[in-house]
């Protein structure tokens, strides 16, 4: 009994092989992830070096060799003369990076304040809590906006195209942390009223052995699922931010970037500058999505 | 006569067809309302609808009298300009010389941007209510027609609002808010959302327009402005993006305009910056300060390539700061260096840069056609030749501010000059900066030459073509040796309008609200 052979007769593997949503987006998710993962050794063209761009080869139609240059593109190429393929994975690296990185952050500091806030009770537990109320009235790309902001403006001019990154992260997931917060303060709630943790205190193990090596494992679940499903919101609030200009930097540009870049050429004819990243983008964010929904089905049956 | 005029209004504002909003946007929106606090198009242009100066500018560019009725010049070194009468400010006081007196004051203070119009000027005498001599240090054959955007304040309107200084960076009560004499008045003033002008009855000139409300919205985004115009939205839009121009043409559903602008689009060093800001090399000497890298600059950027992809073949190179249709263009020197990888690498290999360097470049996003799109090609054309641009673009409000705290290594900037004539762009631009003279006050960074110096006070004096046209090629030869700028190309100039709808383009882009009628 290999650990392999242990997950493909399980329950979970059993109802994904009968689930033909997650058979599909879990795949399309792992093509695209994949391929954002090895986009150097995919891409033709390396679109962040400037270079080796060519202008002339600017806004060349997909499939149909440049009429200056020669050169053909598979999907074509925007203003600047880059490789929209080559930029669609490059864009989605960027994206995804934001995207996992940001939910990572969230995680984190929702679950430690969550955890904090079950356990502590009392004051700790309604600043926290009422802190997260007040969070949760405003939309979060405007929470985002506002930490980005706030964050380009302190931070020295000569770091700011390095930083802009992980400012990027830092606001989206200063956005998201209520989530998690809530829902794991509320499942370690119930968690604290069993037995198995009434039995640790008498033992004598102390709160934050009991939240991390008690709690923590069985509320692990509920948080996979609100994780994934931020990764897709975390994705495409990335990809607002950069539409609206105030995300990753131009030369670097993001799938939110490179549907901004389009979005000025939609009237023009160059269709393919903002179809194809926006097509990717949809991809992506509804199968992780799908994705989500349907890990928190089989992981929440309580829920159907 | 005044019963007939009365009836008149009464029963023209009674159709409705005479009921007309005009609506228009374009990529930016002016800065101030303040007209002597930023000297740039945008600014000048939306406020010739609202104040007026002692002369302005035709239809077809040609000076004409405005608030004064006629000038002529007063011995060899001053102009006297005799003032209309009976011309009233929006608020309802009387315009008089004294006004004029004021609004040089104001215009030529030292927070003023537009100070260095008035360098030419030694006094201003009020002679009579009506007359006023304006005395210059030389003769300056030029004068009347290099002060059509200097526009005239109501004193006692700036002193009870205690605005009578101009302000550039903060708030004053004239930022916001304008008392003109000019055929428009400002109802509404929301900065970056809407202005709303309407006809000033009581002005002085012959209506031409038929419009009765007049609304600005600044639209950034070019995709937003072609559909605002397709939806009917607005009435015109300026620019129509380069890449749309020709489809909405041939589309007959709305008009496109076209010409040439005034404005050559340049890249920009500091001269005086002792170390780089930005990039890989930040803090290590500035290789601006030696020509051969500007040199190698001009040499590596792919003029032809630019105005291929990016302009679409709508725009001309450009070899100098003017383009060939204005006053004083030096012929003979109408040369740009040829697109030349190898030479421009052998440039920098000979200043001692063979394995380049990283340094920023600054650039607006929202101010000339396709501005990022052309920094952006500009950073990878710079990589061919080794050099590590860090591109950083943002808005033109905050454009400026930075750029006059000298927060670049290099830039981008486009300049049209006001007076038509090759001498502007030398004044502001080329000459070493001074305060107390007013000059070079665009020259963010800081080139001097002293034969330049020399050059331009006998050139704004010089009556003879012949000879002073000489003095404005050795100036040109000598910005063109020492590639003080980087002249890229001459900036297209296309509007787009409902087809209903008949307007006046200058070349100076500058939109005028009362040649526009609609229906």
């Amino acid at each position: 009994m290999t650990r392999m052979h242990a997950f493909l007769s399980s329950d979970f593997f059993w109802k994904f092989k009968r689930s033909p949503v997650a058979i599909v987006s879990f795949t399309v998710a792992m093509i695209l992830i994949l391929s954002a993962v090895f986009a150097p050794l995919i891409a033709p063209h390396d679109p962040f070096n400037p270079g080796s761009l060519n202008l002339m080869n600017g806004f060349s139609k997909p499939m149909e060799p440049n009429q200056f240059t020669g050169d053909t593109f598979w999907l074509g190429t925007d203003d600047q003369g880059r490789d929209v393929f080559s930029t669609i994975l490059y864009g989605m690296r960027i994206s995804l990076f934001v995207g996992v990185a940001s939910v990572a952050f969230a995680l984190v500091l929702g679950v430690s304040l969550g955890l904090l806030a079950a356990m502590a009770g009392g004051r700790t537990d309604a600043i926290i809590m009422r802190l997260a109320d007040i969070q949760l009235s405003f939309p979060a790309i405007l929470i985002a906006m506002l930490v980005f902001g706030i964050a380009k403006g302190i931070t020295p001019v000569h770091l700011r195209e390095e930083m802009a990154i992980w400012v990027l992260i830092i606001s989206i997931g200063l956005s998201d942390w209520v989530q998690f917060a809530r829902v794991v303060r509320g499942s370690a709630m119930v968690e604290r009223q069993k037995e198995y943790v009434e039995a640790a205190i008498l033992i004598g193990r102390g709160p934050i052995a009991i939240a991390v090596r008690h709690i923590l494992p069985n509320i692990v679940a509920s948080v996979l699922v609100i994780a994934t499903i931020s990764l897709a919101l975390a994705i495409i609030a990335e990809a607002t931010l950069s539409f609206l200009g105030v995300g990753a930097p131009p030369t670097q540009p993001s799938l939110g970037t490179l549907i901004r870049i389009g979005q000025g050429y939609l009237f023009s004819g160059e269709w393919w500058i903002l179809f194809f990243p926006a097509g990717t983008l949809l991809a992506l964010a509804l199968s992780v999505n799908l994705l989500g929904d349907w890990l928190r089905n089989v992981l929440n049956p309580k829920l159907d | 006569m005044k019963y007939l005029l009365l009836s008149t209004a009464l029963t023209l504002g009674a159709a409705p067809a005479m009921a007309e909003t005009f609506k228009w946007a374009s990529t930016t929106d002016p800065q101030t309302m303040d007209p002597h606090a930023v000297n740039s198009a945008p600014v000048l242009g939306f406020l010739n609808n609202v104040y007026e100066g002692l002369v302005r500018r035709g239809k077809d560019m040609a000076v004409e009298g405005a608030l004064a009725e006629r000038w002529e010049p007063l011995g060899a070194d001053g102009w006297r300009f005799h003032l209309r009468q009976g011309v009233t400010f929006h608020d309802g006081s009387t315009f008089d010389a004294d006004d004029v007196l004021f609004s040089y004051e104001r215009a030529s203070s030292e927070s003023a941007d537009t100070a260095s119009w008035f360098s030419p000027v030694s006094e201003v005498r009020v002679v009579d209510d009506y007359t006023i001599d304006f005395l210059t240090n030389a003769p300056n054959p030029l004068f009347p027609s290099s002060i059509a955007n200097f526009m005239i304040m109501d004193r006692s309107w700036a002193e009870a609002n205690e605005s009578v200084v101009p302000a550039k960076d903060v708030e004053t009560f004239a930022t916001r808010n304008t008392n003109g004499t000019g055929a428009f008045q400002m109802v509404e003033r929301q900065p970056g959302l809407k202005t709303v002008l309407e006809p000033f009855d009581g002005w002085w000139g012959e209506v031409e327009h038929n419009i009765t409300r007049a609304e600005f919205t600044p639209i950034q985004n070019s995709a937003t402005a072609v559909a605002a115009l397709l939806s009917g939205e607005v009435d015109l839009i300026n620019p129509v993006p380069i890449q749309d121009a020709e489809r909405l043409g041939a589309s007959g559903a709305v008009n496109v305009i076209r010409g040439i602008e005034a404005r050559v689009i340049m890249l920009g060093f500091g001269h005086e910056a002792d170390t780089l800001k930005y990039g890989a090399n930040a803090g290590d000497p500035n290789p601006f300060r030696d020509a051969r890298v500007r040199e190698a600059v001009a040499k590596a950027v792919n003029v032809p390539a630019i105005l291929q992809t990016i302009m679409r073949g709508n725009a001309e190179p450009a070899s100098q700061l003017v383009s060939p249709a204005m006053n004083g263009f030096s012929a003979a020197n109408d040369r740009r260096p040829a697109f030349d990888i190898e030479g421009a690498k052998a440039l920098l290999a000979d200043a001692g840069y063979a394995d380049g360097f990283g340094f920023g470049l600054k650039c607006p996003n929202d101010r000339y056609l396709n501005d990022e799109a052309v920094c952006q090609a500009v950073t990878s054309m710079l990589a061919q030749i080794g050099l590590d641009v860090e591109l950083d673009t943002m808005p033109v409000s905050n454009y400026w501010p930075e750029l006059r705290a000298d927060n670049y290594d290099m830039y981008l900037l486009g300049w049209s000059p006001g007076t038509f004539d090759h001498e502007h762009p030398v004044r502001f631009l080329v000459t070493t900066p001074n305060a107390e003279k007013k000059l070079g006050s665009w020259n963010f960074g800081g080139f001097s030459n002293a034969r330049v110096d020399e050059l331009l006070p006998m050139i704004q004096s010089e009556i003879d073509p012949a000879a002073r046209q000489a003095m404005v090629d050795e100036v040109t030869a000598i910005y063109q040796s020492e590639h003080t700028y980087v002249p890229l190309y001459v900036q297209p100039l296309v509007w787009g309008t409902q087809a209903n709808v008949s307007v006046v383009q200058r070349p100076d882009n500058f939109f005028i609200l009362r040649w526009v009628t609609k229906g």
